[in-house]
């Protein structure tokens, strides 16, 4: 049993590789823009290892750091993780049989990379007519990719901390760009449809309009908005061509 | 009523974590509504969006003219050079590069 656990886990690391290939990069660029806002290395390491969120921590960095009002930094917070809900749920029926608490402790490691590994490589055993249904070995498979994922995650941040002390000044028009710059490259490789493109550049260009009306609620008002009105387009959409 | 820094990340954790471990307990062997998991979707999109235009753009109500150009187009290059590449990291790389020189430039 607990060997098989065991090579299940290499399993999952190995799988794992390339994530944290990407991680590298963007968990050290986070800790050199959480440097940058001026949050402490025990204030980056605790909301890495706590939060693990990379565009949660993200989101709540600016208000965070300008020490704005509580509650619009958790609501930000709270929306950017609200995806981890359907991860999460998809991963669940693969982990029958397994008891209430270890599946409570390694969800803490559910991120959207370590969710879509994992989740391809059930499906892809489910449709083997031989590959056991086996929970723990799923769990096992999962920590493998989750737990490694994390700590690199954390480390990065870390080691990222160390780099911003190190870098020159004049240097802030980088580091302002590092993070953006990563997440528009995670947005357009992962965009499709025409929905989605649409709902981005709306965003994007009302967002300036709604952070200069209020810059605390603004950007996050028209961003539910632009991101309702196009999921109701389509859905209007997708009705009436069903209709006909 | 305010909170430290500390405390606000410990919030933070919390709420992260239970929408992580809820559907572990609630919805095994559930699935969400099509239509419900798109918007989640749309929304977290939308926000990355708001969040990369507000850092780039804006500091506070004020939107920065002078140096909106130059962040704009390493910007697009940035989203250009991914989506040739299928690489965020490129992308990004790229940006950061062509932000460098635009503003030793300047």
């Amino acid at each position: 049993m607990v060997m098989f656990f065991a090579v299940r886990f290499r399993q999952g690391m190995k799988a794992a590789i390339p994530i944290w290939i990407a991680f590298i990069p963007s968990s050290i660029a986070w800790g050199i823009a959480a440097q940058n806002h001026g949050l402490s290395l025990d204030e980056v390491v605790l909301m890495s290892a706590w939060v693990y969120s990379g565009p949660g921590q993200f989101a709540v960095l600016g208000p965070l750091a300008e020490s704005k009002s509580t509650l619009q930094v958790l609501i930000a917070g709270f929306l950017m993780n609200l995806r981890f809900l359907p991860m999460s749920t998809a991963l669940a029926p693969f982990f029958r049989g397994v008891k209430r608490v270890p599946l409570l402790l390694s969800s803490h490691v559910i991120s959207a990379s370590s969710f879509i590994v994992p989740y391809l490589q059930f499906q892809k055993e489910k449709e083997m007519a031989s590959a056991p249904d086996d929970g723990y070995g799923n769990l096992a498979f999962f920590l493998g990719v989750g737990v490694t994922s994390f700590l690199v995650w954390v480390t990065g941040t870390a080691a990222g901390f160390g780099v911003a002390l190190g870098f020159p000044p004049g240097f802030e028009e980088v580091l302002r760009f590092i993070l953006p710059g990563y997440f528009a490259g995670l947005l357009v490789v992962e965009v499709k449809g025409w929905a989605m493109p649409l709902i981005c550049l709306g965003s994007l260009t009302a967002a300036v309009a709604g952070a200069w009306i209020s810059p605390g609620w603004g950007w996050l008002a028209t961003a539910i908005f632009v991101a309702t009105l196009g999921w109701g387009v389509e859905e209007w959409n997708s009705r009436a061509s069903k209709s006909f | 009523m305010e909170f430290s820094r500390i405390q606000i990340i410990l919030i933070m954790g919390l709420m992260a974590f239970a929408v992580r471990a809820l559907p572990q307990i609630l919805f095994v062997g559930g699935k969400f509504p099509e239509a419900l998991d798109r918007w989640l979707r749309y929304v977290s999109y939308a926000l990355i969006c708001s969040i990369i235009s507000i850092t780039l753009f804006m500091v506070g109500a004020r939107f920065e003219a002078d140096a909106a150009p130059r962040r704009g187009l390493a910007l697009a290059l940035a989203i250009f050079i991914a989506h040739r590449t299928k690489s965020a990291v490129t992308g990004m790389i790229a940006g950061v590069l062509l932000v460098l020189i635009l503003s030793w430039l300047h």
